[in-house]
């Protein structure tokens, strides 16, 4: 390959410009870097953190807050994807752990007390793992695609949602529940600490453990991980629980602020935020290796995007639209085709691109 | 039979000084091609010699680098395959590539439908379908779905297709790995029709015996180059290896006799390791007893769907029995996944590599730890340093190369592939290992080395199950061979020099007079 | 490997148990290419039998032509929408797209209208606009080799994003033309039994043949089916077919629907709005899955997804005649969806 002779001193620095060229997460990262730049230059106190009543305010900092959902989200939605699969219902279950949190607390006596609070986000969270349960029941044991399995609880979830709020907008006042969306611990907003403290957790859980090599190696070739002794069907179940939990946890922290159970609209086209993070993330749709450092450059992307839109004093409705621009350059950025393209020009057709798999 | 064809000006295909190469490998250099019209013309050379790279070159596949192909002397350059069926030159590829979902009428017709108007006219188009198929032999109903039949209809379906097209070159790759014998005698009835017809056929085969019966001349490839033309009746066998593996082929003697001689050491009796008592599964297997003893070597010889593939799978866990039950050691034991039989010694290495067998895009370390990493258990991962030590230790064992555990397993040829999966079940440290097919598809280089491996692993006490179509290869390692037909164990016989290649297919040919 | 091992010898044999296995296997196959639809055929007739021992009175029986009529009057948009849908899923593919083109559509329609353009341009540019997101789409999936639900998401963001861009206001259409085209129907029966035959049946009727033509009368149409056979169009490409060219021209195919569909939410609705058709592309999914259509592809038949799509529509009219509040509907498509899907794993596990 000519790349080690033109763009470094040695075979060294060669090397490593390839490996960060062809880095998943090159693109989206310079991405974020220009767009926090861009928003710095035009809006100067972007860039500024300041430390108010021991809180951490600023822009950034509610860059991060908001970045703190589609993490949550995406967490889940990545382990599915590298197992082959995708779960359409994240959105839904983010309306349906709020509602039923919310509803429990309209009903108690003190909804204020800590007991009830914890009750409450334990029924909201036990909901989102009946609900990933539910998913992963159908994939794992009846076999069922996940693009229709998962669809299902997409399309009733919201009314399961409304069911459990009798079609009302629940709003209750729980100052220890809210917090959990709009308090800060040790001066960083709740929702950051939560998003971060669950990412280092699942990153434990994947990589310190077989766990990833699992859920890769399932995704590339199910039935030679079965018949290598991987427990395929209770490993697949098992990420959907985890998506379907962190969804929850997602719908409250994400609805805590507002104290309203709007089943229509909490978590409303989520799914596709998180399925966008994933890719941005450097991880492919169509499972297999899983980049779990690349989520958090996705969700901060996607937060980035959303919130320079507002600096720049464009309509926010024209967010999708910059939605679409950065997944179709990231996407196109990273296919193989253009790949190919920048490197040296190939012989024939689409279909060689594994020479030694061609030879054999 | 030569001298039919001897005009040089025959040629319906002349490929001259192909040179194809991809990213770092030169896949083909400078490599000749020539098929006469109504010849069967053999393609020879060990994986990764070329052979199909040079099909898909013929096929419009790939693209050339640099070379002719000229077609009833017309120099021609093909894009893609639709241009080379437009010259003339149809396909019939290992794994059958038809549409499973269509129909057989519109698998046979499909690209020359009859039409009527804009219509396509189903039912003429079925007739006619149904009138190629008929020059075939072959009477089923052109309305069907083409997954309903066996992989033998659908190659002949294939071939009904080239007829569709009218080709002048028809091109077999591998046709027959997946046929049992009758099936092959039909596929050459056609053949040899067609030949007479004046067609151009090229045959790739692993199989020599069927090579030396079908085809009229040979071309040997070596990697990636050419190596001769030759008239089959006047290249002999030996003299066809040594030129695909480019030395003499005393290397397979050699393992022949270390063979012979643990057959002779190594037949201890003592307790079975696992015993197999009326094990069967209804429409898969019929119910068949089995001891399997450590030391062991026991050769599986039936042909394809003979019920060996599944017995195998009865035995290590992959599927669950119907009837009967397992015994290891003695003690009724259930292997209700290929877990728990992991987890008591017992791995099989399956049949189909690629679909059952790599994880194509992990790495060489993660493929051979998964299985030994999945007896574990999820949360106890294998620490690092004793990972490595594994795997150099098997990659230097079995010679696996390139001698790199980051590479990606895909990137592997078939016969590192299959080293790389043995590794995965030994580093396991099994007691019984099943061995599905361990030598199909790989160059001899790699076969005799995992023969090897073989004889030395029942050496020390490894009870092995080996199954192969190569008849020559199970009576070559096993002690004893149990012999299958119909999805039925038939014969059990203990290896010596009364036992030959005949005598098994006499038995497999007779109607069980042998049975236990 | 099995699999062919298993259906062998019932292909091979002779004799009196061949031809037994014969028979199954020809009922076997019966079943499986029809039983999907047959079990669409049947969940709509069960719905009607329901709806008519429920809310038939003296004066009006509940199954009528007034009914088929208002069905299709409400779901000729759906209907157009899920056709397009069919192309894409029978060939393996998702189009996400469709809900937002739709918006995007209806929006730029009324936008040209207030610029003056003529009625035939105004349409032929708003069916041109879901063509280029199909396009793109294609584009995306066969160059770049983008997975479709990715690809099709894009233009989804896409297409929203513009039609905010467009207006975030309701936009009445008032132009005479469309108005009478919308108002223009045939008149069937009297009284309580009249029923209506309008414009945008015809349309969505219309589309619905020339998609039964393409796909099952033509090269293209078994093309499409190929691809869907599940080995990424290798198949296909080696029997000398175009699979790229198809595959671009099925997401052609869906965004010109989708386009076509935005038309017709139009002229159902007098208007564009820039939230429409939140969630269509899943009702337009759902009724092909309905329908009968295995969603891994390469299975299924665009009549089906008519019936699916009147399954859809009766769902509603079952749930407003109840007097249940509207989200048990989404409950309900979501049992409905269940049931379906349940019964394609049936289906396709008997044909392993």
């Amino acid at each position: 390959m000519t790349t080690s002779t033109t763009h470094g001193p040695g075979g060294r620095a060669g090397t490593i410009w390839r490996e960060v060229t062809q880095h998943g997460l090159l693109w989206p990262s310079v991405a974020l870097v220009a767009l926090l730049l861009a928003c710095g230059a035009k809006s100067p106190g972007f860039l500024d953190v300041t430390l108010r009543d021991d809180h951490l305010y600023g822009q950034l900092v509610d860059l991060l807050r908001n970045s703190a959902t589609p993490l949550l989200l995406a967490l889940g939605m990545c382990l599915v994807i590298a197992t082959g699969g995708i779960d359409l219902s994240v959105g839904a279950v983010m309306a349906m752990s709020l509602a039923v949190s919310l509803t429990y607390l309209d009903g108690a006596a003190d909804p204020s007390s800590p007991v009830t609070v914890a009750t409450a986000l334990a029924l909201g969270l036990g909901l989102g793992a009946v609900a990933g349960a539910f998913n992963g029941f159908m994939v794992a044991a009846l076999g069922i695609q996940p693009f229709i399995a998962t669809m299902i609880l997409m399309v009733a979830g919201r009314g399961v949602a409304m069911l459990i709020t009798e079609g009302q907008i629940t709003t209750v006042t729980s100052p220890p529940f809210k917090s959990l969306g709009s308090g800060f611990v040790l001066g960083v907003p709740t929702p950051v600490v939560i998003a971060v403290a669950v990412f280092v957790l699942v990153t434990l859980a994947v990589r310190r453990t077989a766990l990833g090599m699992f859920l890769e190696s399932i995704g590339i070739n199910r039935e030679a991980s079965r018949l290598a002794g991987v427990k395929a069907r209770s490993t697949t179940w098992t990420v959907y629980v985890i998506a379907g939990l962190l969804a929850g946890l997602a719908g409250i922290v994400y609805g805590a602020p507002t104290m309203a159970a709007d089943a229509n609209n909490i978590g409303l086209l989520r799914e596709l935020d998180a399925i966008m993070v994933v890719v941005l993330g450097g991880t492919r749709l169509d499972g297999g290796r899983f980049h779990l450092g690349g989520l958090v450059v996705g969700a901060l992307l996607l937060s980035a995007l959303e919130r320079a839109v507002i600096i720049f004093e464009l309509p926010s409705q024209t967010t999708p639209l910059f939605k679409a621009v950065v997944l179709i350059a990231v996407c196109v950025a990273a296919s193989p085709y253009l790949r190919g393209r920048l490197r040296t020009p190939r012989p024939g057709a689409r279909g060689a691109q594994r020479p030694v798999e061609v030879a054999a | 039979m030569s001298d039919r064809n001897a005009q040089a000006d025959d040629a319906a295909v002349r490929m001259t000084g192909i040179t194809i190469t991809f990213p770092g490998v030169k896949a083909l250099d400078g490599v000749d091609l020539v098929l006469r019209r109504g010849e069967v013309h053999a393609l020879m050379g060990e994986n990764g010699a070329g052979k199909s790279t040079l099909i898909k070159a013929l096929t419009g596949v790939y693209r050339v680098d640099s070379g002719g192909i000229a077609v009833d002397g017309r120099e021609l350059r093909f894009d893609d395959p639709s241009q080379a069926q437009a010259a003339g030159i149809s396909t019939v590829y290992q794994e059958v590539n038809l549409c499973t979902n269509l129909t057989v009428a519109e698998n046979v017709m499909l690209g020359h439908e009859v039409r009527r108007g804009p219509f396509v006219d189903w039912r003429a188009t079925r007739q006619e379908a149904r009138r190629y198929l008929q020059r075939l032999n072959l009477d089923i109903d052109p309305r069907s779905p083409l997954a309903s039949h066996s992989i033998a209809v659908q190659q002949l379906c294939a071939i009904a297709r080239a007829l569709v097209v009218d080709a002048k070159v028809l091109v077999l790759d591998e046709p027959t790995s997946s046929l049992d014998k009758a099936e092959v005698a039909e596929l050459f009835r056609v053949v040899r029709t067609l030949r007479d017809a004046g067609v151009a056929i090229l045959f790739v085969s692993h199989f020599l015996e069927q090579v030396y019966a079908l085809s009229d001349r040979m071309t040997v490839l070596r990697n990636g180059r050419f190596v001769g033309e030759f008239r089959t009746a006047e290249l002999s066998r030996r003299d066809l290896i040594s030129h695909m593996v480019g030395r003499s082929g005393e290397a397979l003697a050699g393992i022949e006799e270390q063979a012979r001689t643990a057959v002779t050491t190594h037949s201890s009796r003592e307790t079975p390791l696992l015993t197999a008592v009326g094990l069967g599964k209804d429409g898969s297997v019929e119910a068949f007893d089995l001891d399997l003893y450590p030391g062991e070597i026991v050769g599986f010889a039936g042909l394809l769907g003979s019920g060996r593939t599944e017995a195998a799978r009865l035995l290590t866990g992959a599927d669950r029995p119907d009837h009967g039950g397992l015994r290891l050691q003695g003690s009724p034991v259930r292997l209700p996944t290929p877990l728990a039989a992991l987890r008591r010694g017992i791995a099989l290495s399956t049949e189909d590599r690629k679909k059952e067998g790599v994880i194509g895009d992990l790495t060489v370390r993660e493929n051979i730890a998964l299985a030994l990493q999945a007896s574990r258990g999820t949360w106890r991962r294998i620490p690092r340093r004793e990972l490595d030590e594994i795997v150099q230790r098997y990659m230097v064992a079995l010679n696996i190369n390139p001698p790199n555990p980051n590479a990606l397993i895909r990137n592997l040829s078939g016969g590192n592939q299959q080293k790389v999966l043995l590794a995965r079940w030994l580093a396991t440290a099994p007691r019984l290992l099943v061995l599905d097919e361990p030598t199909r598809g790989i160059d001899i280089g790699a076969k005799t080395e995992i023969q090897r491996l073989v004889t030395e692993l029942a050496a020390d006490g490894l009870s092995v199950v080996f199954i192969s179509s190569e008849l020559e290869e199970v009576l070559r390692l096993s002690q004893r061979v149990v012999v299958m037909r119909d999805r039925q164990k038939i014969a059990e016989v203990t290896n010596g020099d009364d036992v030959t290649t005949e005598t098994v297919l006499e038995t497999i040919a007779s109607s069980g007079v042998h049975a236990s | 490997m099995s699999t062919d091992q298993l259906t062998r010898t019932a292909s091979r044999g002779t004799g009196p148990r061949a031809s037994v296995d014969r028979v199954r296997g020809y009922l076997g196959r019966v079943d499986r290419r029809f039983l999907p639809v047959l079990g669409t055929v049947l969940t709509l007739l069960l719905m009607l039998g329901v709806g008519q021992s429920r809310y038939s009175t003296d004066r009006a029986s509940f199954l009528s032509m007034k009914l088929l009529s208002n069905l299709l009057v409400d779901n000729s948009y759906l209907l157009v929408l899920a056709v397009g849908m069919t192309f894409v899923i029978l060939q393996g593919g998702i189009d996400l797209s469709v809900g937002a083109v739709v918006a995007l559509v209806g929006l730029a329609t009324a936008k040209l209208f207030t610029a003056g353009l003529p009625l035939p341009v105004v349409l032929a540019v708003g069916v041109l606009i879901g063509t280029s997101c199909g396009l793109l789409i294609g584009v995306m999936v066969q160059v770049f080799d983008i997975q479709p639900f990715i690809a099709s998401l894009a233009v989804m963001f896409l297409a929203r994003g513009l039609a905010n861009v467009v207006s975030t206001n309701s936009l009445a259409i008032d132009d005479p033309g469309f108005s009478a085209l919308a108002a223009w129907s045939l008149k069937f029966g009297e009284g309580r039994g009249l029923w209506r035959i309008n414009a945008s049946m015809l349309i969505a009727f219309a589309v619905l043949l020339v998609a039964v033509y393409l796909l099952h009368y033509t090269r293209f149409g078994r093309t499409v089916y190929g691809l869907g056979a599940g080995d990424r169009g290798a198949a296909v490409t080696l029997m000398g077919l175009q699979p790229a060219r198809t595959r671009v021209w099925v997401y052609v195919i869906s965004g010109t629907c989708a386009g076509i569909a935005g038309i017709l939410f139009a002229l159902y609705t007098k208007s564009g709005f820039n939230l429409t058709g939140i969630g269509m592309e899943l009702d337009a999914i759902a009724a092909v899955v309905i329908g009968g259509t295995l969603l891994s592809g390469g299975v299924g038949f665009v009549l089906g997804t008519g019936a699916g799509v009147l399954v859809y529509g009766l769902i509603q009219v079952l749930i407003a005649r109840e007097g249940l509040d509207s989200w048990w509907t989404r409950v309900f498509i979501g049992a409905v969806l269940l049931a379906f899907v349940m019964l394609q794993r049936v289906v396709s596990v008997r044909r392993r």
